[in-house]
C-alpha cells in the first residue's frame, strides 16, 4: 500500500473523554463501552484520500492523567496534527482546555494542527457545555471545531479527515518543512517526483536525515 | 601556574621522594583551584589535570570534587574544552567498572564507587537534565563524553535515569538525533545507550518508536550492508528488538509503517553463500533478525496481531525467503535451528501459510517436501538434539489449526494410500514411534498426536490404520501397537510419548478406547502403575499419566466392552487403586516441575534431551480433562451407592449436610486466611516504610562513608609522607593532634581537680564534726549556767544576739 504523505497525529485531553474509543471508532469503525485506562500510548492506523491522493494517518492515542501528562510531552515534537478532546457532558473537561492547549503549544513545532473536539454529542440530555462555547473557545484560539459522537460515529471521520485536509493545505502552502521528520510528515515511499502539486517532493523520505544540529 | 605543573608531574610519575605534595592533596588543592580561581585558563587546566586524577585518585576526585564538577558544568557551559574535561571526569567516577590504575590505591575494593557516586550525582535531577542538554551541542570534546556520562549512569542506575529521561522535555528525541549522526563512534555509544534505555520500559519503547526509530535503524542497516555488515548492524537488531519485544502497540506500529517489507532484503543469500561461508558476525546478524520475525509472530502476541504480521510475512516473500535458506547447504546448524523455529511461528495457525509450506520442495533427488526432509531429520539420531526439537515444533505449528494438514498426514498412512514408493511424513513418523532410540519415539509420538489435535474425525480415521507385524501374522492397529510398545519398552521417554499419544487420541474418542481396552495386558499395567507405591526419578509422572488414561477409559466409554464398562473400570479405581490414591496419582502430573515448563509457551524447549517429558498441547489437554475424569468417577461411584441403598433422597440428604459443614468449616477457613491476610498487609506496609526509612538513613551513611573514606586515605598518605606533610599545610590530620593534646591535658586537669575537691570534701566533713562536738559543748555549758541561775535567751532565736555576745 503506498501513500504519497504519511500524517502523524497525537489524541490528546482529560481521561475519560473517549480518546481511546475515538481512535478506535476511526481504525476499526467500531464501539467499546467499557472503559479501560490507557497506559502511555496506544497505535492506530488508516489510510484516507485527499484530493485524490492516499495519505496514511498514524496516530497515537495518549493517556489523559495528569501523571503521565510529562510522558504525553514528548510526542508533540513529533506530530503534523492533534486532536484536543473534551467531553460535553462534564464541564470540567471543558475548563481543561487551555492547560492542554498551553502545554501542546509549548512542546510542539508551531505548525501543528490542532482540532478542538467535543465528543460524546449523543449524550444530547447530559449536555454541560454548548457548542456555541465550544466554537467560541476555537475562535479565539484559532483551532477548527467539531463535535463528534464516537459512539455512533457522527463526524469521527470528518474530525480526522478535514484535521488532514488541514495539514494537507499547509503542506500545499509551503509552510510545513515536509523532508524534516520532525514535523510528523513523510513522504510516501514511492511518490513520483514530476507530479507538480507536490512540492519539495523529491526521492525517498525515509531515508533522508535533518541532520540539524 | 608553574608550581603546579610540576606538582602534577610528581604524581603522575617521576616521584622525588619525600619532598612533592601526594596525589590526594594535588586533587585536593586542584578542587580548590577549579572553585576558586577567577580565570578560565586556570579552571580548564585544573579540570583537564583532575581528569587525569579520576581514575587512580577516583574516591578523592568524586568525594570532594563532585559539587565542583557540578558548578562547573552550568557555569563554564560555554567553554567546550572544559565542559569536555568534566564530563570526562564524571564518567569515570561513576563508572561500573574498576580501573587498573586504581587497584593499589582503591582502599576498599568491594564497595562500588561508581553507584555511590553516580547516586550522589543523581540527589539532584536537574543535573541529568545538563547532561542531556549537553548532547545537543556539535563539539565532539562535548557530545561524546555526554552520550559516555549518561551511559555511565544508566549502566549504575537504570530505573532511575529511565525515569528522569522520560520526563525530561525532548530527553528522548536528543537522544533519538544522535542516530543521525555522521561521527560513528558517537552513533554507535548512542545505540549502545539506546539499547539500555529501552530496557524494560513499555514508554520509552513508545516514544523511541514514535521518534522515527525504525526508519533510522533501518538506514543505517542499510548502510552498513545489511547482514553483511558489522556490530552495529547487531546492535541495531537488538534495539528493534527491545523495541518490540511484549509491546503491542510498537508491534502494530512497525506492521502498519510497512517494516516487514524492509526486513525482507536481510533474508536473501548470495548465490555463493557456500564459498564465501558464514562469519561469525553474519550468524549474530541473522540470528538477531530471526528473532525478530519471531518478536512478532510470537503465540504470545495477540491473535490479530499475529495473523496480520504473518500474511504480510507470506505476501512480502519474507517466508519464501526463510524457507529457502531451510533449504540452503552450508548454513551453519544454531542458524537453521533458529530458521525452523522462525518459519514455524511463521505458519502458525495460518492457513495460507501451512498450505505454502507444504508445497515447498527440497533440492533433493529425488525432490522431496520439505515437510518430508525436515521430518527426517527428527528421526535422526545423529542431529543436533536442538535442531530435531526444532522441527517438531515447526512440525506442530504446521498442524495447528489446519485440519487439511492433519488429514494429509494421516492420509499417507491408510491402506488405500497409493504406491509405497515415496518416502511419508506418516511412514517417517511410524517407524519413529516404533525405532529404537527413545527421543526418536518421544518426538513421532508428540508429532503424531498433533494430527488429531481438536480433529475427531482424524482419531477415526487413524484408528483404521494397520501394520504388519510380523511376516504372515494378522496386521495389527496402530493404537493396538501402541499399547502393546508402551508395556514392552524400558524407556521412560518412550513410555511417555507413547501415553501422550494415548491420551490425545482417546480423549473424546470411545472407539479408541475401547479397541485399547481390548489389549491384552493394557488395563492391567496402568492399573499395577497406578497402584503402585514407590516413586523412582520420575516415575510419579509416568503414574500419572497411567491414571490419567485409566480415566479416560471411564470418562470416554461407551459400555460396549463388557468387561470393562464405565461402571466396571470405576470399581476397579475404587476397590484396586482407591480414590484418594487414584486422585493423588493424576494430582502428580500437574504438581510436576516439567509440567510448569512445557505448559509455558508451545516451543519445546530443553537443554538436554532428558528433560523432554511432557508437551505444552498434552498439558492443555490433562488441564481440561482433569476435572472431567474426577467427576466421572464421582458420579458412577454416586450411582453404584445409590443402587445398593434404598433410601436414595437419604442418602442424598446426608451427603448435602455433609458438604454443607464442609462448606461452612471452608467459609471459616477463608474468613481466618482473610484476616492474616489482612494483618500481613498491614505489616508489610509498616515493614516497607521501615525498610524506606532505613534505605534512606543508609544512602545518607554511604554517602558519609564515601566521604570520610576519601578524608582517611587523604590523612593515611600524609602520615605517612611525613616530609611533605611538613611542608604543607596539615588540613586533615594537623587539628587532630591539636585536639587530642587539648583533651589530654583537660583530662589530667580534671584529674587535678577532682583530687582537690576530695580534699575539700575531706576538711569539710572535719569542720562539721568540730562544729557538732562545739555545739555540744556549747548546750552543756549553757544547761550548767541555767543551774547555776543565769538567765540564756535561746540561741536559735536570734543571731543578732549571739553576735553580740561574741
Ligand atoms: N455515549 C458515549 N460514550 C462515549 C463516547 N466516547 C466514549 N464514551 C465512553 O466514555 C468512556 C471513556 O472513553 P475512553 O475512550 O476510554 O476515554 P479516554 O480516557 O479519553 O481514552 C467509555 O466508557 C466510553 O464508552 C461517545 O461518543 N458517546
Ligand atoms: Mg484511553
Amino acid at each position: 500500500m503506498s501513500y504519497a504523505y504519511l500524517f502523524k497525529y497525537i489524541i490528546i485531553g482529560d481521561t475519560g473523554v473517549g480518546k481511546s474509543c475515538l481512535l478506535l471508532q476511526f481504525t476499526d469503525k467500531r464501539f467499546q463501552p467499557v472503559h479501560d485506562l490507557t497506559i502511555g500510548v496506544e497505535f492506530g492506523a488508516r489510510m484516507i484520500t485527499i484530493d485524490s491522493k492516499q495519505i496514511k494517518l498514524q496516530i497515537w492515542d495518549t493517556a489523559g492523567q495528569e501523571a503521565f501528562r510529562s510522558i504525553t510531552r514528548s510526542y508533540y515534537r513529533g506530530a503534523a496534527g492533534a486532536l484536543l478532546v473534551y467531553d460535553i457532558t462534564r464541564r470540567e473537561t471543558f475548563n481543561h482546555l487551555t492547560t492542554w492547549l498551553d502545554d501542546a503549544r509549548q512542546h510542539s513545532n508551531s505548525n501543528m494542527v490542532i482540532m478542538l473536539i467535543g465528543n460524546k454529542s449523543d449524550l444530547e440530555s447530559r449536555r454541560e457545555v454548548k457548542k456555541e462555547e465550544g466554537e467560541a473557545f476555537a475562535r479565539e484560539h484559532g483551532l477548527v471545531f467539531m463535535e463528534t459522537s464516537a459512539k455512533t460515529a457522527a463526524n469521527v471521520e470528518e474530525a480526522f479527515i478535514n484535521t488532514a485536509k488541514e495539514i494537507y493545505e499547509k503542506i500545499q502552502e509551503g509552510v510545513f518543512d515536509i523532508n524534516n521528520e520532525a514535523n510528523g510528515i513523510k513522504i510516501g515511499p514511492q511518490h513520483s517526483p514530476t507530479n507538480p502539486s507536490l512540492p519539495g517532493a523529491g526521492g525517498s523520505g525515509g531515508s533522508q536525515g535533518s541532520g540539524c544540529c | 601556574m608553574e608550581y603546579f605543573r610540576s606538582g602534577l608531574k610528581t604524581v603522575l610519575g617521576a616521584p622525588t621522594p619525600g619532598t612533592q605534595p601526594t596525589g590526594p592533596e594535588t586533587v585536593e588543592r586542584l578542587v580548590s583551584r577549579v572553585s576558586t580561581s577567577t580565570l578560565l585558563e586556570d579552571r580548564r587546566d585544573a579540570c583537564r589535570a583532575l581528569k587525569a586524577l579520576s581514575k587512580k585518585y577516583r574516591l578523592e576526585v568524586g568525594a570532594q570534587g563532585m559539587d565542583v564538577l557540578r558548578q562547573v558544568l552550568e557555569l563554564d557551559c560555554a567553554d567546550c574544552e572544559i565542559i569536555g574535561y568534566c564530563l570526562d571526569t564524571l564518567c569515570n567516577i561513576t563508572s561500573n567498572e574498576i580501573f587498573e590504575e586504581e587497584g593499589e590505591t582503591n582502599i576498599n575494593m568491594n564497595v562500588n564507587v561508581g553507584e555511590q557516586f553516580t547516586e550522589m550525582f543523581l540527589k539532584n535531577e536537574k543535573n541529568v537534565a545538563v547532561v542531556l542538554g549537553f548532547l545537543e551541542e556539535y563539539d565532539f570534546r562535548v557530545r561524546w563524553p555526554a552520550v559516555k556520562l549518561l551511559t555511565s549512569l544508566l549502566a549504575n542506575k537504570p530505573k532511575e535515569i529511565q525515569d528522569i529521561i522520560l520526563v525530561s522535555p525532548m530527553g528522548v528525541s536528543k537522544l533519538m538525533d544522535l542516530l543521525l549522526e555522521n561521527r560513528e563512534i558517537i552513533r554507535n555509544d548512542a545505540l549502545l545507550l539506546l539499547i539500555n534505555l529501552t530496557k524494560s520500559n513499555a514508554n520509552i519503547q513508545k516514544i523511541v518508536a514514535f521518534e522515527n526509530a525504525f526508519d533510522r535503524l533501518f538506514d543505517v542497516i542499510k548502510d552498513e550492508g545489511y547482514t553483511d555488515g558489522g556490530i552495529v548492524v547487531e546492535d541495531c537488531l537488538l534495539l528493534m528488538l527491545n523495541l518490540l519485544k511484549n509491546n503491542t502497540s510498537n508491534i502494530n506500529f512497525f506492521k502498519e509503517g510497512s517494516y516487514i517489507q524492509k526486513m525482507s532484503p536481510m533474508f536473501l543469500l548470495p548465490d555463493n553463500i557456500e564459498e564465501i561461508g558464514w562469519s561469525p558476525q553474519k550468524a549474530s546478524n541473522m540470528h538477531c533478525v530471526l528473532q525478530l520475525v519471531r518478536t512478532l509472530v510470537s503465540p504470545n502476541n495477540p491473535v490479530q496481531i499475529i495473523t496480520a504480521c504473518q500474511k504480510t510475512m507470506r505476501n512480502t516473500n519474507l517466508l519464501e525467503a526463510l524457507c529457502g535458506i531451510l533449504m540452503a547447504s552450508g548454513v551453519p546448524a544454531d542458524i537453521l535451528t533458529e530458521t525452523i523455529n522462525t518459519v514455524g511461528e511463521v505458519i502458525r495457525g495460518n492457513l495460507t501459510n501451512q498450505e505454502y509450506f507444504a508445497n515447498v520442495t527440497a533440492p533433493s533427488n529425488p525432490p522431496r517436501p520439505a515437510i518430508v526432509v525436515l521430518l527426517m531429520s527428527m528421526v535422526n539420531e545423529k542431529q543436533p538434539f536442538q535442531l530435531r526439537c526444532a522441527v517438531l515444533y515447526c512440525f506442530e505449528c504446521f498442524l495447528f489449526k489446519n485440519e487439511i494438514g492433519q488429514e494429509q498426514v494421516v492420509q499417507t498412512l491408510l491402506p488405500s494410500a497409493a504406491g509405497a514408493t515415496t518416502l511419508t511424513t506418516g511412514q517417517l513418523l511410524c517407524s519413529g514411534i516404533f525405532s529404537a532410540d527413545p527421543l526418536s519415539n518421544w518426538f513421532s509420538a508428540v508429532a503424531l498426536s498433533h494430527t488429531l489435535l481438536e480433529n475427531p474425525a482424524q482419531k477415526e480415521q487413524l484408528l483404521r490404520v494397520l501394520l504388519a507385524t510380523n511376516l504372515g501374522a494378522q496386521p495389527v492397529s496402530l493404537l493396538h501397537q501402541c499399547a502393546v510398545y508402551l508395556q514392552h519398552t524400558s524407556k521412560l521417554q518412550s513410555k511417555i510419548g507413547m501415553l501422550m499419544l494415548l491420551a490425545m487420541w482417546m480423549s473424546h474418542c470411545p472407539p479408541a478406547v475401547k479397541i485399547f481396552l481390548t489389549v491384552p495386558g493394557a488395563m492391567a499395567f496402568l492399573t499395577a502403575q497406578t497402584s503402585a507405591s514407590e516413586y523412582d526419578n520420575n516415575e510419579e509422572l509416568l503414574q500419572g499419566l497411567c491414571a490419567f488414561i485409566m480415566g479416560l477409559c471411564v470418562a470416554f466409554n461407551d459400555n460396549s466392552e463388557k468387561n470393562y464398562s464405565k461402571e466396571n473400570l470405576s470399581q476397579l479405581i475404587e476397590k484396586r487403586v482407591s480414590i484418594e490414591t487414584y486422585c493423588k496419582k493424576l494430582g502428580e502430573i500437574s504438581r510436576h516441575e516439567v509440567y510448569a515448563k512445557a505448559a509455558k509457551q508451545p516451543q519445546i524447549k530443553a537443554k538436554h534431551s532428558s528433560e523432554l517429558l511432557l508437551e505444552f498441547e498434552f498439558c492443555k489437554l490433562f488441564k481440561a480433562l482433569e476435572g472431567v475424569i474426577i467427576q466421572a468417577l464421582g458420579v458412577q461411584r454416586d450411582l453404584s451407592n445409590g443402587l445398593s441403598e434404598l433410601s436414595l433422597s437419604e442418602h442424598e440428604n446426608a451427603l448435602l449436610i455433609q458438604y454443607k459443614e464442609l462448606i461452612r468449616d471452608q467459609d471459616k477457613k477463608l474468613h481466618d486466611l482473610q484476616k492474616e491476610i489482612h494483618t500481613m498487609k498491614r505489616e508489610n506496609k509498616s515493614l516497607e516504610a521501615q525498610i524506606d526509612e532505613l534505605s534512606q538513613t543508609n544512602s545518607q551513611l554511604n554517602d558519609h562513608n564515601t566521604l570520610l573514606k576519601a578524608q582517611l586515605s587523604t590523612g593515611a598518605n600524609i602520615t605517612s609522607n611525613e616530609p611533605v606533610a611538613a611542608a604543607a599545610p596539615l588540613l586533615a590530620a594537623a587539628p587532630d593532634q591539636g585536639l587530642l593534646d587539648k583533651v589530654n591535658r583537660l583530662e589530667s586537669e580534671l584529674l587535678e581537680k577532682n583530687e582537690e575537691l576530695e580534699r575539700l570534701r575531706g576538711d569539710q566533713d572535719n569542720l562539721l564534726t568540730l562544729l557538732t562536738d562545739q555545739d555540744t559543748k556549747l548546750c552543756c555549758f549553757k544547761s550548767k549556767l541555767r543551774e547555776l541561775g543565769e538567765t540564756i535567751e535561746d540561741s536559735d532565736g536570734n543571731s543578732g544576739e549571739s553576735d553580740n555576745e561574741s
